[in-house]
């Protein structure tokens, strides 16, 4: 995918997600001019198969799946580093976050974003419990991406420090979570929200 | 004994780095003969100039050495100073120890002999120096503007509006130039005919400008202030005295498919014709080659309408000798043609691109034409092939331009700007178009200029490609267009309606003919050298011939109106004086010894030397002897290398102080 014939076209160009993301992002993608300041501040930059300017340049020619198929806007940190030194007020810390937000229901996220995957059950957990249940998160993690021991050791260091609940504790307004976890459904469904 | 001073100049830095000045002026100070000497951190700034003053008032000097930069560079600046000290300005010389010393060397040692010995020989020079008086010439004052576009019509313009008469030259039928095919202009998007023509119209109106269109520049004679130029009058066939220019003869003639060079070729013709409908003059010219009547004799339809009877086929080519003092160079430039390899030319052309076999890739100029109003489209953008409106077009930057491999490594300044222009005409007239660019950098230094880039890719959604085309070819009714974007590191591939090439800018057919004539310098690509390309951007090194416009090298159009009223503004300058005085560096001749063989006459490249006849007093012609018209002579000093019994003489340059020079070493 990374270095596959680029066909530019008016239908090979998916400007209505570029508009998406300038949309929750709330900087243009255009105004940038590739001058690869966000890429040589970048802590993470050397572990993304497209750096930051590359992602802001993919998007340019509408190539949002070039980006999601890839693990660039996982390794960001969100530091905001791009966005504070940037010439030209492109925020780029923003898009990154609006990529990710994206992401979720874009066809065929990265089979490496494990980020995506934790993030996935981290909100299945609140929506279950009403609060975070971690032993249930970190096994049934080590189980959808096929890790089993991933971690193992550090189960009983933390579960004798206290930071490791065995039993899960319910939340009691339970019905409301739920009630907040349908209106964003319905709201997705018309459109009004991500 | 002559009383000579010495001032060694530490340039800044530039000389003493290398060359140890204060050595330098203490061995000058030893050589017999110089009275005073010193050094000084910036002999040519005031402070330095006071230094040589002063000098020459204390210590009563009768010749001054300034040792510093190239006599290029200074010469006037040091005369002036001496001369405003009470010495003749020939009198003082300059010894180069930077150019021909610091600059070119490492080893100090050696370069502070190097500079001893320079100036030990300079000293010489001053020595046996005599004082000159300069050489006065009258003006004549009337102005010759070659070239009738936006260039030649400014120049032309200002000169007449400050009261001097001009002629205004024009090789094609109207002027106005490239700019008057121009749709709209960067960066304001002002149309280009909206201020185009009514400078055209106040060119003709003009009281002080003579206007020849459809004229050529045959022989020029003569030197500043005093140029004899025969202008070359080619035949109209149509008497302009009597056409009114009512253009019933261009409706009659029956031939009228005739590619119309205006519209690049894209639109037609009749033989009978005025390039544009807005042309000044607004009198047509006879196309001979392509006119029925000149290639078979039979037709004549032309001059059987033409109420007034203008239309003369036996008209032939004129001739008229214009006087004038100075000359302004406006000749412009044409666009590289990407179809056609250009006969006995090193510029290579690009078959990668199919070259003059895909109808749908034009040149920049042609898309003007198409954007245009006024074009052969009516202002809709249709492709040449079948007319379709294309819905992806594809721009490629520096075609020609920048190629070393093609030919030419120079940038051509306008293509940046002008394909943004053309991306944003397309979006306004092709709502559902798409333009691409593929570019190498984007070069937009001016006014505006980087804004107006901009907006074309963040407002006007052109997507701009950094990356170049490798191959174009036809796929149906498309073009393949084969490119990369190095940003992303892919290969990138568009399937085009249609593609417009920023071909290079290349200067006017004929220019290095044009040039020899004139006498002035070009380089290697044609363009037309300044005198200096920072202090003097405007001057030919020939005294009294300016330059204009993208004859000089490619340039906008503000760029352009700018060198044009400059290069009027230098020729008022000269105008504003009824005699001009000129240095008399020129050469005399020595009429006793002189044997009249003439050698120095078939040498001299200014054409300076005349006959001269010697008579007694009875008017009996006793011998012919070499004349050097002072006016004209350049002071080159090849005659003097000629003349086989040494009766030339270089003022400055005299034999005695070359002597004196190379003994002194």
């Amino acid at each position: 995918m990374k270095n596959k014939l680029m066909h530019l076209s008016n239908e090979t160009m998916n400007i209505g997600f570029v508009k998406k993301v300038e949309a929750l992002s709330g900087s243009s993608v255009r105004r940038c001019f590739q001058c690869g300041k966000c890429s040589a501040g970048c802590p993470m930059s050397t572990f993304m198969e497209h750096p930051p300017n590359r992602v802001v340049r993919l998007l340019q020619l509408g190539q949002g799946q070039r980006i999601l198929a890839g693990r660039s806007i996982w390794y960001c940190a969100s530091c905001e580093t791009c966005t504070t030194r940037c010439p030209n007020k492109v925020d780029l810390a923003a898009i990154m976050d609006a990529l990710r937000k994206l992401s979720w229901d874009a066809d065929g996220p990265s089979k490496e974003s494990y980020v995506q995957l934790a993030n996935r059950l981290f909100i299945e957990n609140i929506r279950t419990y009403g609060r975070q249940y971690e032993l249930r998160l970190g096994a049934a993690f080590n189980m959808k991406s096929g890790q089993f021991l991933k971690d193992l050791m550090l189960g009983p260091k933390l579960i004798s420090k206290g930071k490791l609940k065995m039993f899960h504790s319910k939340n009691k307004n339970i019905a409301e979570i739920e009630g907040i976890f349908k209106r964003i459904e319905e709201m997705r469904k018309k459109g009004e929200a991500l | 004994m002559s009383r000579i001073g010495v001032f060694v100049c530490h340039c800044g830095e530039n000389i003493s780095r290398t060359v140890d000045v204060e050595q330098v002026a203490k061995a000058a100070g030893e050589i017999p003969g110089v009275a005073f000497s010193c050094d000084y951190k910036y002999m040519c700034s005031d402070p330095g100039q006071t230094l040589l003053k002063k000098a020459v008032a204390e210590h009563k000097l009768d010749g001054v050495l300034v040792a510093a930069c190239s006599p290029r560079m200074h010469e006037k600046t040091f005369r002036k100073a001496a001369e405003a000290a009470g010495l003749n300005p020939y009198l003082c010389e300059m010894a180069n120890i930077r150019e021909h010393c610091s600059w070119v060397h490492e080893d100090r040692d050696m370069a502070t002999a190097k500079a001893k010995d320079i100036v030990k020989l300079m000293v010489e020079r001053v020595r046996k120096g005599k004082s000159l008086a300069p050489i006065t010439v009258p003006v004549t004052k009337r102005a010759l503007v070659i070239g009738g576009g936006i260039a030649g019509i400014q120049a032309a313009l200002d000169i007449a509006d400050a009261g001097h008469r001009v002629v205004l030259v024009e090789r094609e039928p109207s002027i106005g130039g490239h700019m008057a095919q121009l749709s709209e202009t960067f960066p304001t998007l002002d149309c280009s005919q909206c201020i185009m023509t009514p400078k055209m119209v106040d060119v003709a109106n003009h009281p002080n400008i003579t206007l020849f269109t459809y004229s050529e520049i045959e022989k020029v004679d003569g030197y500043i202030g005093n140029f004899q130029v025969t202008v070359k009058h080619k035949a109209r066939s149509v008497d302009e005295s009597k056409c009114t220019g009512c253009g019933i003869c261009m409706t009659k003639c029956p031939k009228k498919k005739i590619p119309n060079e205006f519209d690049q070729g894209h639109g037609m013709r009749p033989a009978i014709y005025v390039p544009f409908p807005q042309a000044v003059p607004n009198t047509p010219v006879i196309d001979r080659e392509n006119c029925t009547m000149f290639q078979s004799g039979k037709c004549g339809v032309c001059a059987k309408v033409c109420g007034p009877g203008a239309v003369d086929y036996e008209q032939q080519d004129t001739f008229t000798v214009e006087d004038v003092g100075a000359i302004v160079v406006a000749t412009g430039f044409k666009l590289y043609t990407i179809d056609r390899k250009p006969e006995g030319s090193p510029i290579q052309g690009y078959g990668e691109f199919g070259y003059g076999t895909i109808p749908d890739i034009i040149d920049g100029m042609t898309f003007e034409r198409l954007a245009s109003a006024s074009g052969p489209t009516g202002g809709k953008i249709l492709r040449p092939s079948d007319g379709k409106e294309p819905k992806q077009v594809v721009f490629i930057q520096c075609v020609g331009s920048r190629a070393r491999e093609k030919g030419i490594s120079y940038c051509s300044k306008v293509c940046c700007m002008y394909t943004a222009k053309h991306t944003m005409l397309y979006h306004h007239k092709v709502h559902d178009g798409q333009a691409y660019v593929f570019f190498m950098d984007a070069r937009t230094p001016g006014k505006g200029y980087d804004e107006f880039w901009r907006r074309a890719v963040e407002e006007e959604e052109a997507v701009y490609i950094r990356g170049m085309v490798s191959r174009m070819y036809q796929r149906g009714d498309k073009i393949v267009v084969m490119g990369s974007d190095i940003q992303v590191g892919v290969q990138v591939e568009i399937e085009a309606d249609l593609v417009v090439l920023a071909t290079a800018v290349q200067p006017q057919d004929g220019a290095d003919l044009l040039a020899q004539k004139l006498g002035i310098s070009y380089d290697k690509y044609n363009f037309y050298s300044e005198a200096h390309a920072k202090l003097k951007p405007v001057e030919c090194a020939t005294a009294g011939i300016y330059l204009a416009g993208a004859c000089q090298g490619p340039k906008d159009i503000p760029d352009t109106v700018s060198q044009a009223s400059a290069a009027a503004a230098k020729v008022m300058t000269l105008f504003a004086k009824d005699k001009l005085e000129r240095d008399p560096v020129v050469a005399k001749v020595n009429e006793k010894y002189c044997v009249g063989c003439f050698a120095c006459k078939k040498v001299c490249a200014y054409g300076a030397i005349e006959e001269k006849e010697i008579r007694d007093r009875q008017g009996n012609l006793v011998k012919k002897v070499a004349y050097v018209n002072p006016g004209v002579c350049g002071g080159c000093g090849t005659c003097q290398a000629t003349c086989p019994s040494k009766s030339i003489e270089l003022d400055g340059y005299t034999d005695e102080q070359i002597m004196a020079m190379i003994e002194a070493l």
